[in-house]
């Protein structure tokens, strides 16, 4: 039998990324991915004939550029074509836009407040430096604050010497970011609304947050780090969808010499003393490997691959009060045609509302009352949605003439008042569908095919716990060295050559990767 | 010049300055708007070492301990009564559930603890993130090897439960929904939030600090009262006082009934930030008056009383029968209205039945007593409510309204940036629910 250096459980963007540094050190590696493809959450698929659709994650700011670089992903077929702009249409037929040129968008903010104009480029400085200041935190190894290693002291003093760095106004800044609603944040810059609500419904996706919940402002500088400068919201898609990242990065994994192996779900590591053997497949094959590695959740990671014995009570605790509450869905949908929204029939100069993004978010108590109805069980009946065309900007996503719509949705919450049925999805797609009609009037006359993702479909598909898209919540306390749990945020688990790797871990969420390659250094620096 | 020093405010804290001051051999002036002292009780954990510097004891403070400390409803009839005793609180929740009971004292002790830290950097100003003198960075590091020593648990709870809800910190313990209710309305106390918001645990704790183990409400006292009878400081009563500043220093009071001024080279204010310091705006820097613009202090309580015939057989009754009856609660105030089916306590201190009810924005409140007799099962006219303006903590005890961070960003010494001019009241650090803290910890930076 062969015995590789390191297994790689999941095939997700992150497995990849773990596995591609790997085999660039000269390790022999196996990947391990339970579906028919690699990409886990990130993944393109012809869900209907001619039309292809970024089925989870659909937009792409994260990615850390040495992950591009280091691993010449451009080489691999990486291209990012950026998201023009944001339309946020309103209830009163007016609409805010923010454009790829800021000076556009500055005017066409003055349209609604020249205050807010005025703030507004005030606030893109500090977001901005804000943003750079946090990055460098993003690879880093979180230090852990209870041990009294000195490798762990010397981290702390860094911490602390980077922070005091910023000096007093900036480091209250960024207290006030790690604290507060997004709302409340945004309050102290802007009046408005239809701004706020834009910008804040970025502190919410993926939470099960409202934007007036504390911890919300985080979020939005999260998003915030993946902008180019001085741009509003600049997100891109990848060319051929998000797939084609978790291609590029798994041709960069084969070229340095990683195998990838589809259809090959692992059901338990194999532990022997205290130590990882290999895995055992859900066929009943075992493989063997000095290292073994999980870039699935830290449920999974934890309560499903080990037995119970294999860990400490605590940790097992730790990771059961781990929160995922997934809280967003997704509607797909084939088109026959652009639809016309009310507030920009023509799509706006040079029909640009097309080419970007489109933010059903037309106020805060709108945002806030949609969280409303998931803090008891049930899905927003008029839902925060960010929708894009990506065969705008890619026409090769669908047939010519025809479109494809994505519809990124929330609230739809994981735990369900009577539960996820059938039904209730196509219930759910409705209250969608409809709600864009308000703003689209004579959209749904467009549609030829509609896929509703529920987040337990996504939990069902992709595996991820509760259909959380961050593979646990992004909330203060599962943070830095809290992520995934007190003591265990090195990447390391208590299983000696088993590690983790996946979005749970530190930094955590979206199409980053910025936890597969710390999970990669550190198992290089550890040597086994 | 007939005084050193002018304290604005015959609060609680307003009081402990000037006293402290005083004791300092300073003429003092205290200057208060109401005609006659505030009788309604005092609500917090009172530092052991105020009561000591100003004899209070002598002074006729009468500190009440109620046992059982809380009674609740329970949903099939008869009361959930927590006691101060552990073992007998131990028993009744193990009548609604025994999972609970055998949670009940290992979360009082690590709740106590972390209220132990809090406690700690309450006698002292706030940690200064931003010192670079020797001595301020070895009392940061002795505090952080102070709560090293409390155990690794101590900081991993720290660090998790702080930015916490209280409502996932409960659901993490107990599975009852009435001993959540009762246990979540204490990180809700004050705040324009819901139970499932970010910083409620550390609110929870926040108002733990001081009380026994095992006991989640403020003690109640007559503080002010007994402050009052102490000698030592001049009192102006029925005047409302404003700050008058000039080329950058603080020159003393004027009187707003009739215009008088009041000299004096130190003003101490226990009054809320803004309004101490939008009078004198213009002796401000733009960056540091938008941050005092910028404070949250928004009203969400309506104190008041219940007239009763005889005294209640509870010394402190609680409607907040689960968390989700307090998220309703609060969904309604997001929005601008009055709780319609609101948190409400009524407290028995000293003959007197007092009123906490919750959320109560500033607005209408044509319903609000009817409500609360509905809640109460009383008449309308038994209930006498008066509505906040303001937080009542003059800035709302959030994350990031504390610590260095209040009363506003880098600005938590007292000393203010008009010379001479003080803060001393619940706006500062600790903040609200713990008369006579900030005052000392004001007095103390003055002197």
């Amino acid at each position: 039998m062969k015995q590789y250096d390191t297994i790689i459980i999941g095939g997700g963007h992150n497995g990849l990324v773990t596995a591609a540094y790997l085999a660039r050190a000269g390790k022999s590696v196996l990947v391990l991915e339970r579906r028919p493809r690699v990409g886990g959450a990130a993944v393109t698929e012809e869900i209907f004939p001619g039309f292809k659709f970024s089925m989870f994650s659909y937009v792409v700011s994260l990615l850390r550029p040495e992950i591009i670089r280091d691993l010449d992903l451009p080489r691999h077929g990486l291209h990012i074509l950026p998201l023009e702009s944001t339309v946020t249409p309103m209830e009163n037929g007016n609409y805010l836009a923010a454009w790829a040129d800021h000076d556009e968008s500055r005017r066409e903010l003055y349209r609604h407040s020249p205050r807010d104009a005025e703030a507004y480029d005030e606030y893109g400085h500090l977001m901005h430096f804000m943003a750079r200041a946090v990055k460098p935190i993003l690879s880093m190894v979180p230090p852990d604050p209870t041990s009294f290693a000195p490798g762990d002291l010397a981290g702390l003093l860094k911490l602390g010497r980077h922070f005091r760095g910023l000096g007093g106004e900036r480091l209250h800044a960024l207290v006030k970011l790690m604290t507060m609603s997004s709302a409340d944040f945004l309050d102290e810059w802007f009046e408005t609304d239809v701004l706020k609500a834009t910008k804040s419904a970025s502190g919410i996706i993926g939470t099960f947050l409202g934007p007036r919940s504390p911890g919300t402002a985080y979020v939005l500088l999260h998003h915030y780090m993946g902008e180019l400068d001085g741009v509003f919201r600049a997100w891109g898609f990848a060319k051929g969808g998000t797939g084609a990242v978790s291609e590029a990065i798994a041709s960069a994994a084969r070229s340095f010499g990683a195998e990838i192996r589809c259809n090959a779900g692992v059901s338990k590591v194999m532990v022997k003393n205290g130590r990882a053997l290999g895995v055992a497949l859900e066929n009943g094959d075992e493989l063997r490997a000095s290292t073994v590695v999980s870039s699935l959740d830290p449920r999974r990671t934890f309560l499903q691959l080990l037995e119970r014995g294999d860990l400490p009570d605590d940790l097992i605790g730790d990771i059961h009060r781990f929160k995922f509450r997934g809280s967003s869905g997704k509607v797909n949908l084939a088109l026959s045609g652009l639809p016309k929204f009310a507030c920009m029939p023509d799509g706006g100069p040079g029909g640009r509302l097309h080419r970007g993004a489109v933010s059903i978010s037309p106020s805060l108590d709108y945002v806030e009352r949609a969280y409303d109805d998931a803090k008891y069980g049930e899905f927003s009946r008029r839902p925060y949605m960010d929708i894009v065309f990506p065969s705008m900007i890619d026409p090769g996503m669908a047939p010519p003439g025809k479109h494809v719509m994505s519809i990124f949705v929330q609230y739809a919450p994981y735990t369900q008042n009577g539960g996820w049925t059938d039904a209730r999805r196509e219930e759910f797609g409705d209250a969608v569908v409809n709600t864009v009609e308000q703003f689209a009037p004579g959209f749904k006359s467009l549609i030829l095919h509609r896929q509703v993702i529920t987040p337990l479909d996504i939990e069902r598909i992709t595996g991820l716990s509760e259909g959380n898209i961050f593979a646990g919540e992004l909330a203060l306390h599962q943070l830095f060295f809290l992520r995934p749990a007190p003591g265990w945020a090195k990447f390391t688990t208590p299983v000696r050559g088993f590690y983790q790797a996946g979005s749970g871990t530190h930094p955590g969420g979206g199409i980053m990767g910025a936890s597969g390659r710390l999970a990669a250094m550190t198992i290089l620096k550890n040597g086994t | 010049m007939k005084y050193d020093a002018i304290v604005i405010g015959a609060g609680a804290n307003g009081l402990v300055t000037a006293h402290y001051l005083a004791r300092a051999g300073k003429r003092v002036c205290v200057v208060e708007q109401r005609d006659v002292p505030d009788t309604s009780a005092d609500i917090g954990w009172i530092p052991d070492v105020v009561i000591r510097d100003l004899g209070l004891s002598g002074a006729g403070l009468r500190i009440a301990e109620p046992d059982p400390w809380i009674t609740a409803p329970l949903p099939a009839g008869g009361t959930l009564e927590l006691s101060r005793d552990i073992r007998r609180s131990t028993e009744a929740i193990r009548r609604i559930s025994p999972r609970d009971a055998e949670q009940w004292p290992e979360f009082c002790g690590r709740m106590h603890t972390l209220a132990g830290v809090l406690q700690r950097l309450y006698l002292a100003p706030a940690p200064d993130i931003e010192a670079t003198d020797a001595r301020e960075l070895s009392r940061i590091a002795g505090l952080g090897l102070y709560v090293r020593r409390l155990g690794k648990q101590t900081v991993i709870d720290l660090a998790r439960i702080l930015p916490m809800s209280i409502a996932e910190l409960l659901d993490d313990w107990f599975e009852n929904d009435t001993l959540k209710g009762l246990l979540g309305a204490l990180g809700i106390w004050h705040l324009k939030q819901g139970p499932r918001a970010g910083g409620t645990a550390f609110n929870f704790l926040h108002h733990h600090v001081g009380s026994r183990l095992g006991v989640f409400r403020p003690a109640r006292s007559n503080m002010t009262q007994a402050l009052s009878t102490i000698s030592g400081v001049e009192m102006r009563r029925g005047a409302h006082a404003t700050v008058l500043a000039k080329n950058g220093r603080a020159t003393g009071v004027m009187l707003d009934q009739d215009g008088e001024t009041i000299a004096a080279p130190l003003v101490i204010s226990s009054a809320p930030p803004r309004a101490t310091l939008e009078p004198v705006a213009l002796e401000l820097d733009p960056e540091f008056a938008r941050a005092v613009r910028n404070i949250k202090a928004r009203a969400v309580v309506a104190r008041g009383s219940l007239s009763v015939g005889s005294p209640p057989p509870y010394s402190t009754l609680c409607i907040a029968p689960s968390l989700d009856y307090l998220e309703h609660a609060y969904d309604d105030a997001k929005y601008g209205h009055d709780s319609a089916a609101p948190y409400v306590e009524v407290q028995r201190t000293d003959g007197r039945v007092e009123l906490h009810v919750q959320y109560v924005p500033p607005g209408q409140h044509e319903k609000l007593a009817a409500t609360v007799a509905q809640v109460l099962q009383v008449q309308p006219s038994q209930v006498q409510l008066q509505p906040a303006e303001e937080s009542l903590y003059h800035g709302e005890l959030t994350l990031d309204q504390i610590l260095f961070m209040r009363p506003v960003p880098g600005w938590s010494r007292y000393r203010m940036p008009i010379e001479g001019l003080y803060l001393c009241g619940s706006g500062t650090h600790p903040g609200g629910g713990l008369p006579g803290a900030a005052g000392r910890n004001a007095a103390r930076a003055i002197l």
